[in-house]
Protein backbone atom coordinates (compact mmCIF):
# COMPACT_ATOMS: atom_id res chain seq x y z
CA UNK A 1 0.00 0.00 0.00
CA UNK A 2 2.59 2.62 1.08
CA UNK A 3 4.64 1.50 -1.62
CA UNK A 4 2.31 2.30 -4.32
CA UNK A 5 1.53 5.91 -2.36
CA UNK A 6 4.96 6.88 -2.12
CA UNK A 7 6.12 8.24 -5.86
CA UNK A 8 3.50 10.50 -5.57
CA UNK A 9 3.95 11.25 -1.78
CA UNK A 10 7.19 11.94 -2.86
CA UNK A 11 6.25 14.29 -5.85
CA UNK A 12 3.87 16.33 -3.67
CA UNK A 13 6.73 16.83 -1.29
CA UNK A 14 9.25 17.79 -3.88
CA UNK A 15 6.49 20.33 -5.77
CA UNK A 16 5.17 21.76 -2.01
CA UNK A 17 8.96 22.26 -0.78
CA UNK A 18 9.55 24.26 -3.86
CA UNK A 19 6.53 26.16 -3.62
CA UNK A 20 7.26 27.40 -0.47
CA UNK A 21 10.15 29.70 -0.86
CA UNK A 22 7.66 32.63 0.65
CA UNK A 23 8.63 36.30 1.39
CA UNK A 24 6.47 39.52 2.85
CA UNK A 25 5.15 41.51 0.36
CA UNK A 26 2.40 43.97 0.83
CA UNK A 27 -0.18 44.23 -1.86
CA UNK A 28 0.01 46.30 -4.88
CA UNK A 29 -3.58 47.26 -5.02
CA UNK A 30 -4.08 48.73 -1.52
CA UNK A 31 -1.39 50.80 0.60
CA UNK A 32 -0.91 49.52 4.15
CA UNK A 33 -2.75 46.09 3.12
CA UNK A 34 -0.53 42.64 3.33
CA UNK A 35 -3.08 40.06 2.02
CA UNK A 36 -2.36 36.03 0.46
CA UNK A 37 -1.55 36.95 -3.07
CA UNK A 38 -3.21 33.96 -4.00
CA UNK A 39 -6.00 34.11 -2.76
CA UNK A 40 -6.41 38.10 -3.36
CA UNK A 41 -5.76 37.59 -6.94
CA UNK A 42 -5.18 41.25 -7.15
CA UNK A 43 -1.84 41.04 -9.56
CA UNK A 44 -0.88 38.83 -12.19
CA UNK A 45 2.80 39.11 -12.06
CA UNK A 46 3.16 37.93 -8.44
CA UNK A 47 0.69 34.83 -9.08
CA UNK A 48 2.80 31.96 -10.43
CA UNK A 49 2.05 28.71 -12.44
CA UNK A 50 -0.47 26.63 -10.35
CA UNK A 51 0.61 22.78 -10.87
CA UNK A 52 -1.17 19.97 -10.30
CA UNK A 53 0.06 16.44 -9.18
CA UNK A 54 -2.08 13.48 -9.64
CA UNK A 55 -2.13 9.99 -9.32
CA UNK A 56 -5.41 8.72 -10.83
CA UNK A 57 -8.63 10.82 -11.74
CA UNK A 58 -9.58 10.80 -8.38
CA UNK A 59 -6.57 11.29 -6.52
CA UNK A 60 -4.84 14.88 -6.85
CA UNK A 61 -3.84 17.74 -5.33
CA UNK A 62 -3.44 21.34 -6.53
CA UNK A 63 -0.43 23.71 -5.81
CA UNK A 64 -0.95 27.51 -6.37
CA UNK A 65 2.45 29.23 -5.38
CA UNK A 66 2.83 33.08 -5.15
CA UNK A 67 5.08 35.65 -3.80
CA UNK A 68 4.17 35.22 -0.30
CA UNK A 69 1.34 32.36 0.02
CA UNK A 70 0.79 28.94 -1.29
CA UNK A 71 -2.05 27.19 -1.73
CA UNK A 72 -2.56 23.65 -1.57
CA UNK A 73 -5.56 21.71 -2.25
CA UNK A 74 -6.06 17.53 -1.87
CA UNK A 75 -8.75 15.42 -3.71
CA UNK A 76 -8.86 12.37 -1.52
CA UNK A 77 -9.71 9.28 -3.07
CA UNK A 78 -13.88 8.35 -2.95
CA UNK A 79 -14.49 5.01 -4.06
CA UNK A 80 -17.94 4.51 -2.96
CA UNK A 81 -20.65 6.10 -1.71
CA UNK A 82 -19.98 5.70 1.60
CA UNK A 83 -16.10 7.34 1.12
CA UNK A 84 -17.77 9.79 -0.28
CA UNK A 85 -20.06 10.35 2.95
CA UNK A 86 -17.33 9.63 5.15
CA UNK A 87 -14.92 11.52 3.98
CA UNK A 88 -17.10 15.07 4.30
CA UNK A 89 -17.94 14.61 7.41
CA UNK A 90 -14.11 14.12 7.88
CA UNK A 91 -13.18 17.28 6.16
CA UNK A 92 -15.62 19.27 7.63
CA UNK A 93 -15.11 18.27 10.77
CA UNK A 94 -11.54 19.68 10.50
CA UNK A 95 -12.75 22.49 8.69
CA UNK A 96 -14.96 23.43 11.53
CA UNK A 97 -11.65 23.55 13.90
CA UNK A 98 -9.50 25.30 11.24
CA UNK A 99 -7.78 27.73 13.50
CA UNK A 100 -6.36 24.72 15.85
CA UNK A 101 -4.43 23.45 12.45
CA UNK A 102 -3.36 26.86 11.74
CA UNK A 103 -2.34 26.37 7.95
CA UNK A 104 -6.02 24.70 7.45
CA UNK A 105 -8.68 26.90 5.09
CA UNK A 106 -12.34 27.41 6.04
CA UNK A 107 -13.47 25.89 2.51
CA UNK A 108 -11.76 24.16 -0.17
CA UNK A 109 -11.09 25.41 -3.51
CA UNK A 110 -13.68 23.93 -5.93
CA UNK A 111 -13.07 20.48 -7.25
CA UNK A 112 -11.40 19.63 -4.12
CA UNK A 113 -12.24 18.27 -0.83
CA UNK A 114 -9.72 20.19 1.62
CA UNK A 115 -7.70 23.36 1.15
CA UNK A 116 -4.55 24.51 2.81
CA UNK A 117 -3.12 28.34 2.72
CA UNK A 118 0.39 28.77 4.19
CA UNK A 119 1.51 32.14 3.99
CA UNK A 120 4.92 34.02 4.72
CA UNK A 121 4.11 33.84 8.04
CA UNK A 122 3.59 30.48 8.40
CA UNK A 123 6.61 29.68 7.14
CA UNK A 124 8.59 32.37 9.52
CA UNK A 125 7.23 31.07 12.44
CA UNK A 126 7.59 27.50 12.19
CA UNK A 127 9.87 25.51 10.10
CA UNK A 128 9.61 25.00 6.75
CA UNK A 129 10.34 20.93 6.43
CA UNK A 130 7.80 20.35 9.26
CA UNK A 131 5.11 22.25 7.11
CA UNK A 132 5.98 19.91 4.37
CA UNK A 133 5.79 16.72 6.84
CA UNK A 134 2.40 17.89 8.10
CA UNK A 135 0.76 18.16 5.11
CA UNK A 136 2.28 14.53 4.11
CA UNK A 137 1.54 12.92 6.90
CA UNK A 138 -2.34 13.90 6.40
CA UNK A 139 -2.17 12.99 3.19
CA UNK A 140 -0.58 9.38 4.13
CA UNK A 141 -3.28 9.13 7.46
CA UNK A 142 -6.70 10.27 5.70
CA UNK A 143 -6.94 7.92 3.42
CA UNK A 144 -5.97 5.27 6.48
CA UNK A 145 -8.55 7.27 8.10
CA UNK A 146 -11.45 6.69 5.73
CA UNK A 147 -10.88 3.42 5.25
CA UNK A 148 -10.98 2.61 8.67
CA UNK A 149 -13.56 4.10 9.33
CA UNK A 150 -15.68 2.73 6.69
CA UNK A 151 -14.86 -1.11 7.81
CA UNK A 152 -16.06 -0.06 11.36
CA UNK A 153 -18.94 1.18 9.74
CA UNK A 154 -19.79 -1.79 7.97
CA UNK A 155 -18.88 -4.34 11.19
CA UNK A 156 -21.34 -2.51 13.19
CA UNK A 157 -24.16 -2.40 10.68
CA UNK A 158 -23.62 -6.28 10.49
CA UNK A 159 -23.82 -6.39 14.43
CA UNK A 160 -26.73 -4.10 13.68
CA UNK A 161 -28.73 -5.85 11.39
CA UNK A 162 -27.54 -9.56 12.75
CA UNK A 163 -29.25 -8.63 16.45
CA UNK A 164 -32.20 -6.84 14.75
CA UNK A 165 -33.09 -9.79 12.80
CA UNK A 166 -32.42 -12.55 15.31
CA UNK A 167 -36.07 -11.04 16.85
CA UNK A 168 -37.33 -12.68 14.02
CA UNK A 169 -35.74 -15.47 14.13
CA UNK A 170 -37.40 -16.94 17.29
CA UNK B 1 -31.66 51.30 -8.91
CA UNK B 2 -28.76 50.16 -11.17
CA UNK B 3 -25.92 49.13 -9.16
CA UNK B 4 -24.54 46.67 -11.89
CA UNK B 5 -21.82 49.72 -12.68
CA UNK B 6 -19.87 48.73 -9.01
CA UNK B 7 -19.16 45.31 -10.15
CA UNK B 8 -16.89 47.07 -13.31
CA UNK B 9 -13.45 46.03 -12.85
CA UNK B 10 -12.04 49.60 -13.43
CA UNK B 11 -8.71 48.60 -12.80
CA UNK B 12 -8.63 47.30 -16.29
CA UNK B 13 -8.75 50.52 -18.23
CA UNK B 14 -5.62 51.92 -16.14
CA UNK B 15 -3.25 52.93 -18.31
CA UNK B 16 -0.47 51.12 -16.83
CA UNK B 17 -2.82 47.79 -16.05
CA UNK B 18 -0.17 44.39 -17.05
CA UNK B 19 -1.08 42.60 -19.85
CA UNK B 20 -0.80 38.68 -19.84
CA UNK B 21 1.12 39.31 -23.02
CA UNK B 22 3.83 41.85 -21.58
CA UNK B 23 4.97 38.85 -18.62
CA UNK B 24 7.51 37.17 -21.40
CA UNK B 25 8.54 37.49 -24.91
CA UNK B 26 6.43 35.67 -27.58
CA UNK B 27 7.45 33.59 -29.31
CA UNK B 28 9.07 35.04 -32.25
CA UNK B 29 7.79 32.06 -34.80
CA UNK B 30 4.35 32.37 -36.16
CA UNK B 31 1.54 30.10 -35.04
CA UNK B 32 1.28 27.50 -39.00
CA UNK B 33 5.01 27.25 -38.55
CA UNK B 34 5.14 26.21 -35.27
CA UNK B 35 2.60 23.78 -36.00
CA UNK B 36 4.34 22.37 -38.99
CA UNK B 37 7.23 22.29 -36.51
CA UNK B 38 5.36 19.97 -34.22
CA UNK B 39 4.47 17.78 -36.95
CA UNK B 40 7.38 17.10 -38.33
CA UNK B 41 9.06 16.47 -35.01
CA UNK B 42 6.46 14.04 -34.12
CA UNK B 43 7.64 11.94 -37.23
CA UNK B 44 11.07 12.31 -36.23
CA UNK B 45 10.66 11.42 -32.81
CA UNK B 46 8.65 8.21 -34.50
CA UNK B 47 12.07 7.36 -36.41
CA UNK B 48 14.19 7.84 -33.53
CA UNK B 49 11.88 5.70 -31.48
CA UNK B 50 11.99 3.41 -34.28
CA UNK B 51 15.41 2.98 -34.00
CA UNK B 52 14.95 3.03 -29.92
CA UNK B 53 16.66 5.89 -29.25
CA UNK B 54 15.45 7.44 -26.02
CA UNK B 55 17.50 10.45 -25.57
CA UNK B 56 17.54 11.77 -29.38
CA UNK B 57 13.53 11.52 -29.18
CA UNK B 58 13.35 13.33 -26.28
CA UNK B 59 15.87 15.92 -26.87
CA UNK B 60 14.12 16.48 -30.33
CA UNK B 61 10.61 16.89 -28.77
CA UNK B 62 12.10 19.40 -25.93
CA UNK B 63 13.71 21.51 -28.57
CA UNK B 64 11.83 24.59 -29.09
CA UNK B 65 8.89 23.18 -27.69
CA UNK B 66 5.33 25.38 -28.26
CA UNK B 67 4.22 27.93 -25.95
CA UNK B 68 1.81 30.67 -25.66
CA UNK B 69 -1.48 31.86 -26.72
CA UNK B 70 -2.84 30.27 -30.58
CA UNK B 71 -0.79 27.28 -30.42
CA UNK B 72 -2.71 25.13 -28.76
CA UNK B 73 -2.73 22.25 -31.79
CA UNK B 74 1.07 22.16 -31.51
CA UNK B 75 1.11 22.32 -27.82
CA UNK B 76 -1.27 18.91 -28.14
CA UNK B 77 0.69 17.08 -30.66
CA UNK B 78 3.86 17.56 -28.74
CA UNK B 79 2.45 16.22 -25.46
CA UNK B 80 1.20 12.78 -27.46
CA UNK B 81 3.94 12.61 -28.49
CA UNK B 82 6.09 12.98 -25.05
CA UNK B 83 3.86 10.65 -23.54
CA UNK B 84 4.25 7.40 -26.06
CA UNK B 85 7.93 8.48 -25.67
CA UNK B 86 8.00 8.45 -21.71
CA UNK B 87 5.64 5.27 -22.02
CA UNK B 88 8.09 3.38 -24.33
CA UNK B 89 10.74 3.72 -21.74
CA UNK B 90 11.83 1.34 -19.59
CA UNK B 91 11.75 2.49 -16.02
CA UNK B 92 15.79 1.35 -15.23
CA UNK B 93 17.01 3.90 -18.65
CA UNK B 94 15.13 6.93 -16.84
CA UNK B 95 18.15 8.20 -14.85
CA UNK B 96 20.71 7.90 -18.02
CA UNK B 97 18.39 9.30 -20.48
CA UNK B 98 17.54 11.80 -17.89
CA UNK B 99 21.30 12.77 -17.41
CA UNK B 100 21.67 13.71 -21.25
CA UNK B 101 19.65 15.60 -21.80
CA UNK B 102 20.30 19.56 -21.10
CA UNK B 103 19.18 21.96 -18.04
CA UNK B 104 16.34 23.89 -20.65
CA UNK B 105 15.52 20.24 -21.82
CA UNK B 106 15.02 18.73 -18.66
CA UNK B 107 13.01 21.77 -17.57
CA UNK B 108 10.37 21.73 -20.33
CA UNK B 109 10.30 17.80 -19.31
CA UNK B 110 9.47 18.81 -15.79
CA UNK B 111 7.13 21.21 -17.19
CA UNK B 112 5.28 18.46 -19.60
CA UNK B 113 5.04 16.08 -16.52
CA UNK B 114 3.27 18.82 -14.63
CA UNK B 115 0.97 19.31 -17.70
CA UNK B 116 0.75 15.43 -18.72
CA UNK B 117 -0.64 14.91 -14.96
CA UNK B 118 -2.88 18.06 -14.96
CA UNK B 119 -4.92 16.43 -18.20
CA UNK B 120 -8.41 15.84 -17.04
CA UNK B 121 -9.05 13.09 -19.46
CA UNK B 122 -5.66 11.39 -18.58
CA UNK B 123 -6.05 9.71 -21.91
CA UNK B 124 -3.69 6.45 -22.11
CA UNK B 125 -1.12 7.01 -19.84
CA UNK B 126 -1.13 5.62 -16.30
CA UNK B 127 -0.21 8.14 -13.55
CA UNK B 128 2.77 6.24 -11.91
CA UNK B 129 4.30 6.32 -15.24
CA UNK B 130 4.44 10.51 -14.90
CA UNK B 131 4.86 9.88 -11.11
CA UNK B 132 8.05 7.61 -11.67
CA UNK B 133 9.58 9.82 -14.30
CA UNK B 134 8.98 13.05 -12.09
CA UNK B 135 10.94 11.58 -9.20
CA UNK B 136 14.05 10.56 -11.48
CA UNK B 137 14.09 13.98 -12.78
CA UNK B 138 13.96 15.74 -9.19
CA UNK B 139 16.84 13.16 -8.07
CA UNK B 140 19.05 14.49 -10.96
CA UNK B 141 18.22 18.07 -11.37
CA UNK B 142 16.84 19.06 -8.35
CA UNK B 143 14.13 21.68 -6.67
CA UNK B 144 14.98 24.04 -8.72
CA UNK B 145 13.89 21.97 -11.61
CA UNK B 146 10.49 22.42 -9.93
CA UNK B 147 10.85 26.39 -9.03
CA UNK B 148 11.66 27.25 -12.68
CA UNK B 149 8.43 25.42 -14.28
CA UNK B 150 6.35 27.56 -11.57
CA UNK B 151 8.24 30.88 -12.14
CA UNK B 152 8.48 30.26 -15.89
CA UNK B 153 5.41 32.47 -17.86
CA UNK B 154 6.19 30.63 -21.07
CA UNK B 155 3.70 28.13 -20.99
CA UNK B 156 4.07 24.98 -22.84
Amino acid sequence: MSNVLRPYLAAVRSTLTAALTLENFSSQVVERHNKPEVEAGGSKEVLLNPLIISRNENERVLIEPSVNSIRLSIRIKQADEIERILCHKFTRFMMQRAESFIVLRRKPVQGYDISFLITNTHSETMLKHKIVDFIIQFMEEVDREISEMKLSLNARARTVAESYLTAFNA
Amino acid sequence: MDTAFRKIDIDQYDEDVLHESELYDADPRDPAQVLEDAKQRQAAVRTALARSDVVGALSTILENAPYGPNVDQAKEITLHTLLTILNTTKSTEIPAVIKSLSQDSQDTLMKYLYKGMAMPGWGDISGSVLLGWHEKLTEIAGTGCIVRTMTDRRLV
